[in-house]
């Protein structure tokens, strides 16, 4: 039976309206609520079916982040993993953790707790990278299948069907692999008192990055973070030859 | 004695006016269930009808309640002791993190002397006597931690779902294997948990007699678990 890792990560809740710093540094983060990123949410549920059908033998969930990441761990083992890894990073490096870093973490997770896939959301809904599953499957050498809507083990072999531009495409890698989850893949489960209860009790390791050797100096500088412009008041025109009227003035037609 | 002394103390009855609280809590909270493993068992538990199985764990008047619910390898000992008595039949039995006391009740039944259920929480020990009651069943209720003390009056121990955390696994396997070694019966019921790996020269000990197929209900409850499975260490 295989081994399980999944990748999550601790965002802003999806139904929060985000709101630029006035320095222009980032967003703003405190008190604002957050939650498990709706990928990873998939993720760690395609992975808890593959424990159901006892294809996989331990689901283990591992997050890179601020103390707090431990409630998405939580909400990890609520949904059935079975133990969880917390690579705690403080906020100065935090600000700074680019998902080359995560990735490298991944990976080194990945070689010591010996697993035989490694799934994660196909992107996190704050920075949307869509970065992490692919350079985790580099840095481990090891086939990647992304986008992933339908997940089948069998025989050291992963079928997973993709979602691509135009429908959907079927690739079969061996395993060991990195999937990602992408929207459609399956529709978590929401945890429920018993499991909430009954996760409180599973264990959660901690390390720190350098526990794992990766080293989290920055690599890119954020120049700037900004609002999107607001849209101009658009104006009514009282017929269809006004419109084009004015459609031919601007050019456009 | 000091035991036994301890027993009579905890009556059967809810003497005290805190069980008699806890007693109409329980009632409150939970429903009559027989959707598991061993229907022939009636036990008050929080299942989908009621309002806590929705509500956030901080919205839980029961602290941590794990005795609202009937763990896959309680329901996996009980339905195997119900299916093979003479396991249990003629003998005295302690049921080690009794919770709803299930896996007592099925001893009960199934023939034993004498049975003690041990939890060391009280809402547990009142929702054992209130099950107890239910299914007409007489038991014996013990609330003090028993891990480590006197059980020469036991001849057969159970261990239904208690490998949940490490430091609890680690203290549970030197306690049994101490026991195991003065010649106890012990049963053991567990879904597959990752605590459940027992040190290498227990692991050849550990047999398993059977796995069973849980409801479509306890896996809900128990994400990631399908099947639970009884084992015994000889």
């Amino acid at each position: 039976m295989a081994r399980v890792l999944v990748g999550v990560k601790r965002v802003i809740d999806y139904a929060v309206k985000i709101r630029v710093k006035p320095d222009k540094s980032g967003v703003v983060t405190d008190g604002v609520k957050h939650g498990l990123n709706p990928f990873d949410e998939i993720a760690v549920e395609e992975a808890v079916r593959l424990k159901e059908k006892k294809i996989a033998s331990e689901v283990i969930a591992v997050s890179c982040g601020l103390p707090q990441a431990q409630e998405s761990l939580r909400t990890a083992l609520a949904m059935g993993a079975d133990r969880a890894v917390h690579v705690e990073v403080p906020q100065a490096q935090y600000d700074s953790l680019l998902p080359l870093h995560v990735s490298k973490i991944l990976a080194k997770v990945a070689v010591d707790e010996k697993v035989d896939i490694v799934v994660v959301g196909k992107q996190a809904i704050d920075d949307d990278s869509n970065q992490t599953a692919q350079m985790t499957a580099a840095l481990l050498g090891w086939p990647q299948a992304t986008f992933a809507s339908e997940v089948t083990v069998s025989d050291g072999n992963v079928l997973v069907k993709r979602e691509v531009d135009g429908g959907l495409e079927t690739v079969r890698v061996k395993l060991p692999a990195v999937i990602s989850a992408d929207l459609r893949l399956n529709e978590p489960r929401y945890a429920t008192l018993p499991n909430i209860m009954k996760a409180k009790k599973k264990p959660i390791k901690k390390l720190s990055a350098a526990d794992v050797g990766v080293d989290l100096a920055p690599r890119q500088q954020v120049l700037s973070v900004e609002d999107p412009p607001t849209r101009q008041a658009g104006s009514i025109v009282p017929d269809v030859d006004t419109l084009i009227t004015k459609l031919k003035e601007k050019g456009h037609l | 004695m000091r035991i036994i002394d301890s027993i009579k103390i905890i009556s059967k009855n809810y003497s005290t006016r805190s069980e008699q609280y806890y007693a109409k809590q329980i009632k409150n909270a939970t429903v009559v269930c027989t959707n598991h493993l061993t229907p022939e068992i009636k036990l008050h538990l929080i299942t989908e009808q009621c309002k806590l199985w929705h509500s956030p764990a901080n919205e839980c008047q029961f602290n941590d309640p794990f005795w609202a619910f009937y763990w896959p390898g309680g329901q996996a000992i009980s339905r195997f002791i119900l299916d093979n008595n003479k396991y249990v039949n003629n003998k005295t039995i302690l049921d080690i993190g009794s919770g709803s006391a299930a896996c007592s009740l099925a001893s009960a039944l199934a023939g034993a002397n004498q049975v003690t259920a041990n939890d060391i929480d009280p809402v547990a020990c009142v929702a054992a006597k209130l099950n107890a009651q239910l299914n007409n069943i007489n038991i014996d209720v013990l609330s003090k931690n028993i891990l480590f003390n006197d059980c020469s009056q036991w001849e057969v121990i159970i261990v239904g779902d208690m490998f949940y955390s490490q430091d609890m696994a680690d203290l549970l396997w030197k306690w049994l294997d101490m026991l195991c070694n003065q010649g106890k019966t012990i049963l053991i019921g567990d879904p597959g948990r990752h605590c459940f790996k027992p040190k290498r020269h227990l692991q050849e000990r550990l047999k398993k007699l059977k796995e069973y197929k849980l409801t479509e209900n306890c896996c809900l409850e128990n994400r990631g678990f399908s099947t639970a499975s009884v084992w015994i260490l000889e």
